[in-house]
């Protein structure tokens, strides 16, 4: 069987003689690497390694990891394909993220393979996959979300926007229609009392599809919110911000995804003064973020953009709950005593402290909540704009409550 | 039909799938059984395209909803509402499969050529933007996974458990698509293909036998959909992406359209590329497409159609006039393919983020790349030099090799008489609009 090791190879010196018939615990990346979604795999792929790389050079370890990488081809089905090559190679660690689609195979497989082979256990390292139901009623022992959910970035973005008296009264919600979406909507409404607001205007339409939103927006400049709600991703997105700028539209956008590589670029001068949020800006925490975004781009060629902050902590994470299970040189990784290890483990990070919750296997992820402006420090997309951070909020002030949903299931030890 | 000439290599065939998961690795295990897969949803799509000239390009529909079918079966046995044993899982798909090749077909049927594809395409269009917002049916971005349940004494927990489930299904609706091309129905689809109007002129309901002969396809597109879904234990909207459409026409196409088997083949052989190849490079879609483009401009019958026009003309003992300027030919394309996959892999290397991140750590140099093991010089002669001289050598020798085998394949074909060519080995047909 070829085996695709484009390993971490440059550690590879590193390795001691003495322990080179050592075997070094595996790690898949299962990501969409070519065709049209390879862009967004691509952040994983360059965070993953850049990640790792950190795990490697402490030796959390002993006898050194392995990185080994397969293309999922945008499909839930290949993923299923290479998730059991990844198996039959030998890794322990999954790491996938890009998509919640392909994350549902991911986390099925897993459960199966781990009902199935007592003793081999697997487990999935959640970097991107969003959908609330993996830490609801999908929730099991072998997964680890590192990222955020639909929730906690609503959250974040309420607390700091009503903090800087920016969220106003009335708010309207737009969004594709799919459980990403759905879960959006259905958050702004709940919150809404907490909050401070009513809704007065909603609406769901079809993902990917809609060439000219001026309808839409047409209905949001009737209802007059203050602020505009929108879970919104890629062209969905843009094509609103568009619409939004050309209609003269007074409303703030509070948009999760205005920090995807291209949209500041695309968007121009109708993305000042909306809100985003991420798990990582360069200047939301000072010197210490900033040094972190330097030596990122010293090694990658570029300062960590969207998803890729929080997938660095997340290969932290790991290295940490490696380094807690004090192994020596010879050992084999025991799979379930890493998840155990990772449920309580703490990683220290430029953001601040990422804490894993035990109950429902979601970390708790520092937040930052920034507008986009001219004034920003570190610009975006080679534009004049960039993301300046007007808060930081700690991973316990931007959790969410477990949801009740999770049954957590704990192997007997 | 069935004689001893075709029965035994397809009992040889047969017995060596039987005994093939003893030597297969897992990997190549779990390959073997998507490539069944892919070969009897490119059968079933052949069946109404090579047969009855119908080129749909929403097949991904009856395969998605084959596959949903068969997991909320699997999902009510799994929940104990009732008892269903997993081998015959698959039924579900077929009859799924089948009702909405009938309501759809019975629409896309009305019309024919381009219009007939545009049809199949918008139903599956519909069926891909209703799923993901269809929570209870379709489960979302993420779908809905189950669990192969024990039955019949077996526990199906394991992947060679899968092969052998997938292998019979495999074998039997392929046999059955056979049969049904010998049936009265099946010579009809041929009719209908090369004439539709003198069918309708000899007293045949056109329509009717159209929406029944894509009724049948869809069927054995939703055993594949099924069996899809009992190896994956899971599914979700993606599986009825426009994607999944094209890649079944052009794994048809590449195979053969107009043979039986020759869909089947692409299938395989498709299949089996795409998952060796994007684990090695990210550039493997640009080959797949480049295979698709040389054999619809070389051999536009398809694999399938090649083997069929050896099998037809080569003399018995002409094979040996084949062999070395086949040979001759294989190097020739090897050497071209080793100097494209050179030029391609380099660009690619040196266009991504890291080598850049290098380049901008050097100043702006450029600095050497790294590729299959060894290191380059972007702008060495000797850099440049391999992948010229392995392509001044392949092309220099192209049209030596060509003359070559010409000369072999008139000595290796004479004296066999033209025989009239059976109409299901003719050319692929693409029926124009009329």
């Amino acid at each position: 069987m070829t085996r695709t090791i484009v390993a971490a190879t440059c550690f590879a010196a590193c390795l001691v003689t003495s322990v080179a018939n050592a075997e070094p615990v595996k790690i898949a990346l299962i990501e969409s690497l070519s065709g049209g979604q390879a862009v967004t795999g691509k952040l994983f792929q360059s965070a993953v390694k850049y990640g790792l790389a950190k795990v490697e050079a402490e030796k959390a370890w002993p006898d050194g990891i392995k990185l080994l990488e397969y293309d999922n081809q945008g499909g839930p089905s290949e993923a299923a394909d290479k998730l059991k090559a990844a198996i039959n190679d030998g890794a322990q660690i999954i790491i996938q993220g890009a998509s919640s689609a392909i994350g549902g195979q991911i986390t099925a497989d897993v459960q199966k393979h781990n009902a199935r082979n007592p003793g081999k256990e697997i487990m999935w390292i959640n970097v991107g996959a969003e959908a609330m139901e993996f830490t609801g009623p999908k929730c099991h022992f072998y997964h680890f979300r590192w990222n955020g959910n639909a929730e906690i970035r609503l959250k974040a973005m309420l607390i700091a926007m009503k903090d800087a008296n920016a969220l106003g009264t009335k708010v309207y919600i737009i969004g594709q229609n799919y459980s990403w979406g759905h879960d959006v909507q259905k958050l702004t409404r709940d919150y809404a009392k907490e909050y401070g607001y009513t809704i007065v205007g909603d609406v769901i339409h079809d993902v990917n599809k809609i060439q000219d939103f001026a309808p839409y927006v047409a209905k949001i400049k009737e209802a007059g919110p203050d602020t505009v709600v929108t879970g919104n991703w890629s062209n969905d997105l843009l094509l609103l911000m568009k619409a939004a700028g050309d209609s003269g539209l007074k409303a703030r956008f509070l948009a999760y995804w205005i920090d995807q590589p291209g949209n500041i670029a695309n968007a121009g001068d109708t993305a000042d003064g909306h809100y985003t949020q991420s798990t990582f800006f360069p200047d939301a925490n000072g010197e210490k973020t900033a040094a972190f975004a330097e030596d990122f781009k010293a090694k990658t060629g570029q300062y960590p953009l969207n998803v890729q902050g929080h997938v660095t902590h997340a290969m932290w994470g790991l290295g940490e709950a490696l380094k807690a299970l004090k192994a020596k040189p010879g050992d084999k990784l025991n799979v379930k005593a890493l998840a155990s290890a990772m449920e309580n483990v703490t990683v220290d990070t430029s953001m601040g402290p990422i804490k894993m919750r035990s109950e429902d296997h979601q970390a708790l992820v520092p937040l930052a909540i920034a507008v986009v402006s001219k004034d920003a420090k570190f610009k975006a997309d080679n534009t004049e704009r960039g993301f300046k951070t007007i808060k930081l909020l700690t991973g316990e002030q931007a959790s969410s409550p477990v949801q009740p949903s999770c049954k957590m299931d704990r192997p007997k030890s | 039909m069935i004689n001893a000439r075709t029965i035994v290599p397809l009992l040889a065939a047969l017995g060596l799938l039987v005994i093939l998961p003893l030597f297969l690795s897992p990997n190549l295990l779990n390959a073997a059984i998507k490539m069944m897969i892919a070969a009897l949803f490119a059968l079933a799509f052949a069946l109404a395209m090579g047969q009855a000239g119908m080129l749909s390009f929403g097949h991904s529909a009856y395969y998605g909803l084959g596959a949903f079918a068969a997991l909320h079966l699997m999902r009510a046995v799994e929940h104990k509402l009732f008892g269903f044993p997993t081998p015959m899982i698959p039924l579900a798909g077929a009859l799924i499969g089948f009702l909405f090749g009938l309501v759809f077909g019975w629409f896309a049927t009305q019309r024919t050529g381009v219009y007939f594809s545009m049809v199949t395409l918008a139903l599956a269009e519909l069926l891909f933007t209703l799923a993901p917002t269809w929570n209870a049916l379709f489960g979302g971005e993420s779908g809905i996974s189950t669990i192969r349940g024990p039955s019949w004494g077996i526990n199906f927990g394991s992947d060679a458990d899968v092969y052998y489930l997938t292998l019979g299904w495999f074998v039997v609706s392929a046999w059955c698509m056979w049969a049904f091309t010998k049936t009265p129905v099946g010579r009809l689809a041929l009719a209908l293909r090369d004439n539709e109007q003198r069918v309708r002129f000899l007293g045949f309901n056109t329509h009717v036998a159209r929406t029944l002969i894509f009724a049948i396809s869809c069927l054995f597109t939703g055993v594949a959909g099924a069996l899809l879904a009992i190896a994956n234990e899971a599914a979700n909207y993606t599986i009825f992406s426009a994607q999944a459409s094209a890649n079944v026409v052009l794994q048809t196409f590449i195979g053969g359209a107009g043979t039986f088997f020759g869909p089947a083949l692409g299938a395989m052989i498709m299949t089996f590329f795409a998952r060796i190849t994007s684990d090695l490079t990210r550039s493997w879609l640009l080959y797949q497409g480049l295979i698709f483009v040389l054999v619809m401009l070389f051999a536009p019958q398809g694999l399938g159609g090649l083997a069929d026009l050896h099998a037809r003309k080569v003399r018995t003992n002409g094979w040996k006039h084949l062999v070395a300027p086949y040979l001759l030919c294989l190097v020739v394309g090897l050497l071209l393919i080793a100097g494209l996959v050179f030029v391609v892999e380099s660009i690619h290397v040196v266009l991504t983020d890291a080598y850049l991140a290098k380049r901008a750590a050097a100043k702006g140099e450029w600095v050497p790349y790294e590729l299959f093991g060894q290191t380059f010089e972007p702008f060495s002669p000797v850099t440049w030099a391999i992948p010229i001289m392995l392509v001044a050598i392949g092309s220099t020798l192209l049209p030596v090799a060509r003359r070559i085998t010409a000369r072999a394949w008139l000595a290796a074909t004479r004296d066999v008489p033209d025989e009239p060519i059976a109409p299901s080995a003719s050319a692929a047909p693409v029926a124009p609009p009329s």
